[in-house]
């Protein structure tokens, strides 16, 4: 710290500059339409009643829903952690054979999501599905309807939720040592005892930082539970038809504000915990991690066994999907495919319209613009929360947490209500059916994601790496690009093509912000596949997840694939 | 050095700002510009590009933005101190009545409000009615005729041989589904009971759920109609032919003796438009039998305006006249249905 006394004056300055520019970003888009939003929501009858509080205690569903959707989100914290350990180290620390090509498959959720992918699991295991009609042959008397309810929906979250994790705790794990692990080796450590007295610690942050998401993951479970959980409902349906009217968004407010303070109360834990022990890797010339043999034959079979059981359940629903995205709806609902049933009509109708592209065009540049921006905005913020660490940065911490207090369509309702008409907030201007309202909404949502996963990035930064690039003499700018970039680079894009893919058909913030010439994707997808529309549709929503999964790949190869090569 | 830092934050917020300054050029004048914004919740299945490609030969230059009918409310409201929007047409008649109560149109009479159909156009001149639909149940014909089929909504749930047989909503969201639960409600009118119905109206309401089979995303209605896990369940008429040929399944329509409900499709000037006397033109041309008889044609509907109803598609005229309409007070429901989907939320469905 000492050696920047010099820079103190200059310092301070620029740090004031910051604190402005930071505060009003923050207090214009994070609070103020928020709050004022709120504001017309709780008080629309005059003054502030308790009414919804009682609405809601006395609703036996909506207090189960809100039960379950608890249950569901500590299950899920739990089932992600094993199957997403147990990938991680058979991707990186041992040696699996075919695995270059079995990490398609374990990434595969990375590139769809939603309605489809539960869709894709239905093939396989609902009524009609494979794995049903297979062990309907075997014993006739069962339930063909047996993949439904709460272990269904955990089932599919927890495959559908483990890519995300993959993706993270892996950049993790090719931070450790690897001569840490040879040293204990010599010292008579086993493959177990490295694991988790050696490794584990150094994963710890990002386990954490993955353990709230996946915790936010399941209170916010929408589409498994609609279509495989019968009887076991969560609360976000409920929450989203409450935001859809006016007259309840006091509910849906509730309901939201209450799920973000218990992520809150689990972060605030999660930070303590983590602030106790600080477990970095110690040593200063690192060594890349080499793979293990799992040298008992036995658990080496079972493993390999494993690894590949797990292939084909990531892939199998990807491959179902694009398979059933050339056939008609009929083949879909029923599960049968036949070849009179093939057809490539389904993706002429998406391209027939001569303006079929300019949605994808505008998505594109929309989710791109947003992808760089906020994760460069985060990696700032993330580096001035680690190196000031004070109670402005855990305030500004807070404040950025705020998206995941409130559902997407009442912040673009706060944007609006607040934006349009002149503010002085907004030097007077209107923002909207502008095109940068959009940006700010898709930008303001994913803000919370971003910053939690960099910063756990920084803090399995060893700080001596940047304590020695100082006395070097390096810049505080070249000790960033030159010394803490490189190692944070893999996870920033990541962040960078994730941010990009869920942004890219966005459908919420989407409907109510765009600007009427330059409509995103989310909006024709919706559209062309609305129960409303005269035809039935279903087979579009296939063609449409096809054509998405083509374009997140292209991006993650783009930006992932080759990143990490460049990164190491 | 660490200015550049600072240069790079300046730089990012003014360029959203600057990207935020584009709009108001367009706006110049209160004269007749023809580039109008229309909201609208029927614009798939090709009617948007046709709406596009007809109106662009008579010199009008149009952007549609479409959404479910809610959405597109909820929309036109929250942008209500400076709407985005010219038009807006399609949505039901308890979107208009709301709209119209929040102060989010402009009264405009259209040349043609003299050719529809009595009563389906705004009194006051608000909005004005394009087509009708009808909101039906209807059933697998396969495995029901009209002697075996349940005869109206409450014999689903009172006949226990159709427990389980028809699909009830889950999100209630659609504005199908909000007339089908309004079309029950309303025979239980009581200014008395809870949100004005009557305590047994609640009961029915409760059974209609209860007895149902909830419909799930993964499965469309139609498929279920077809193999026959839920033969009975509820339609909007245009959408039936389209479907018919898809599954494969012809479906029977139960005409009830109280009469079907019929939502009414509107059209209307949004408040505070700069180019109103375009909106005003596009309307007066829109809404012209010769349009809407074209209009018809082309995606079977069935329009309120009496000389282009004439040429409607033989199918769709025949369905509308097997029918009857429910007598139903909109301005009543519009009133309660927002209330009365809360309550089906938090307590009964």
């Amino acid at each position: 710290m000492q050696i920047q006394n010099k820079y103190k004056l200059k310092n301070k300055l620029y740090i004031f500059a910051i604190g402005i520019v930071l505060s009003w970003a923050c207090i214009a888009f994070l609070i103020y339409p928020n709050i004022n939003l709120l504001i017309t929501t709780f008080f629309q009858d005059g003054g502030f009643t308790l009414e919804p509080f009682e609405k809601l205690m006395s609703s036996e569903r909506a207090m189960r829903s809100l039960w379950n959707s608890f249950i569901l989100a500590v299950a899920l914290v739990i089932t992600v952690n094993l199957v997403g350990l147990f990938l991680v180290f058979i991707m990186g620390y041992f040696e699996i054979k075919g695995m270059k090509f079995l990490r398609f498959g374990y990434y595969s959720t990375l590139i769809y999501g939603g309605i489809v992918l539960v869709a894709g699991y239905q093939f396989i295991y609902g009524d009609v599905g494979i794995i049903t009609n297979l062990l309907l042959s075997i014993f006739p008397n069962m339930n063909p309807n047996w993949f439904e309810g709460f272990w269904a929906v955990l089932f599919v979250m927890t495959f559908s939720s483990t890519s995300n994790y993959v993706i993270f705790l892996l950049n993790a794990l090719l931070k450790v040592d690897y001569q840490t692990i040879e040293a204990a080796r010599n010292m008579g450590a086993t493959n177990f005892q490295i694991i988790r007295k050696v490794i584990l610690p150094v994963l710890k942050p990002t386990i954490f930082a993955l353990t709230i998401l996946q915790f936010i993951g399941g209170l916010g479970a929408f589409a498994a539970p609609q279509i495989v959980g019968g009887e076991f409902k969560t609360i976000t349906p409920m929450i989203l038809t409450f935001s859809g009217i006016v007259s309840s968004r006091d509910l849906a407010a509730l309901l939201a504000i209450f799920l973000g303070l218990a992520s809150m109360i689990l972060l605030a834990i999660m930070t303590k915990v983590e602030s106790k022990g600080n477990y970095m890797s110690v040593s200063k010339v690192k060594t890349n991690l080499v793979k293990q043999q799992i040298n008992n034959r036995f658990a080496n079979i079972i493993v390999h066994m494993m690894a590949y059981v797990l292939f084909v359940l990531y892939t199998l629903p990807v491959v179902l999907i694009f398979l059933f995205s050339f056939t008609d709806s009929k083949a879909i609902t029923t599960g049968k495919l036949t070849w009179d049933s093939f057809t490539l009509e389904n993706y002429m109708t998406v391209f027939t319209d001569a303006s079929a592209y300019q949605p994808f065009l505008v998505s594109i540049i929309y989710s791109a613009l947003t992808a760089v921006i906020v994760v460069g905005l985060i990696l700032y913020i993330a580096r001035l929360i680690q190196k000031y660490n004070n109670k402005w940065t855990a305030m500004l911490e807070y404040i950025l947490h705020i998206p995941w207090m409130l559902p997407s369509v009442l912040l673009a309702m706060g944007l609006i209500i607040t934006y349009s008409v002149p503010n002085t907030m907004m030097f007077h201007k209107v923002l909207t059916g502008t095109l940068g309202i959009l940006l700010i909404g898709y930008i303001i949502v994913q803000l919370p994601f971003v910053l939690r996963m960099l910063k756990a990035s920084f803090y399995s930064i060893d700080t001596s790496l940047e304590e020695a690039a100082k006395n070097l003499g390096a810049s505080n700018l070249r000790t960033f690009f030159k010394v803490l970039l490189p190692i944070i680079l893999p996870s920033a894009l990541a962040l960078v093509a994730l941010t990009f893919n869920s942004t890219l058909d966005e459908y919420n913030l989407s409907m109510f912000l765009s600007h009427p010439f330059y409509q995103p994707l989310g909006i024709t997808i919706q559209n062309s596949t609305s129960p409303e529309s005269l035809q039935d549709t279903r087979a579009l929503t296939f063609v449409y997840t096809v054509l998405l999964m083509v374009i997140s790949s292209i991006v993650l190869y783009l930006v992932y694939g080759r990143g990490t090569k460049a990164g190491k | 050095m660490k200015k550049s830092w600072l240069l790079i934050v300046v730089l990012v917020f003014s360029l959203v700002l600057t990207a935020c300054g584009g709009k108001q050029e367009s706006s110049q004048g209160a004269g007749k510009d023809k580039s109008l914004v229309v909201y609208t919740n029927s614009a798939s299945d090709g009617r948007g590009d046709w709406l596009k490609e007809k109106a662009a030969e008579q010199g009008f230059d149009i952007k549609i933005v479409e959404a479910g009918g809610g959405d597109i409310r909820n929309k036109l409201i929250a942008e209500k101190a400076n709407p985005i929007a010219d038009v807006v047409y399609g949505l039901n008649e308890m979107n208009y009545i709301a709209l119209k109560n929040e102060d989010v149109l402009e009264p405009f009479t259209p040349v043609w409000a003299n050719e529809v159909e009595e009563g389906t156009s705004d009194s006051e001149g608000y909005y004005h009615s394009l087509v009708k639909q009808a909101i039906l149940l209807i059933y697998n014909s396969d495995l029901y005729t009209q002697e075996t089929t349940a005869s109206d909504w409450p014999e689903l749930w009172e006949n226990k041989a159709f427990h389980g047989l028809y699909e009830v909503p889950t999100n209630l969201g659609g504005d199908t589904t909000r007339t089908v639960i309004a079309s029950i409600l309303v025979r239980y009118q009581d200014p008395n009971g809870k949100l004005g119905i009557s305590d047994k109206g609640w009961k029915e309401i409760k059974k209609f759920f209860d007895n149902g089979t909830p419909a799930t995303e993964a499965t469309p209605f139609y498929a279920n109609l077809a193999n026959g896990t839920t033969p009975f369940g509820q339609m909007f008429s245009s959408g039936i032919q389209q479907r018919e040929q898809e599954y494969g399944v012809k479906a029977g329509i139960v005409s009830p003796e109280i009469g079907v409900p019929y939502v009414t499709e509107q059209i209307a000037v949004v408040k505070g438009t700069k180019k109103k006397e375009g909106a005003e033109e596009f309307i007066n041309w829109f809404g012209s039998a010769k349009v809407q008889a074209e209009w018809a044609k082309a995606f079977n509907s069935m329009p309120t305006n009496l000389e282009a109803a004439k040429s409607a598609n033989p199918e769709v005229k025949t369905l509308h006249e097997s029918v009857k309409k429910q007598d139903m007070d909109w301005e009543f429901i519009t009133e309660n249905i927002d209330a009365w989907i809360e309550k089906i939320t938090l307590e009964i469905q």
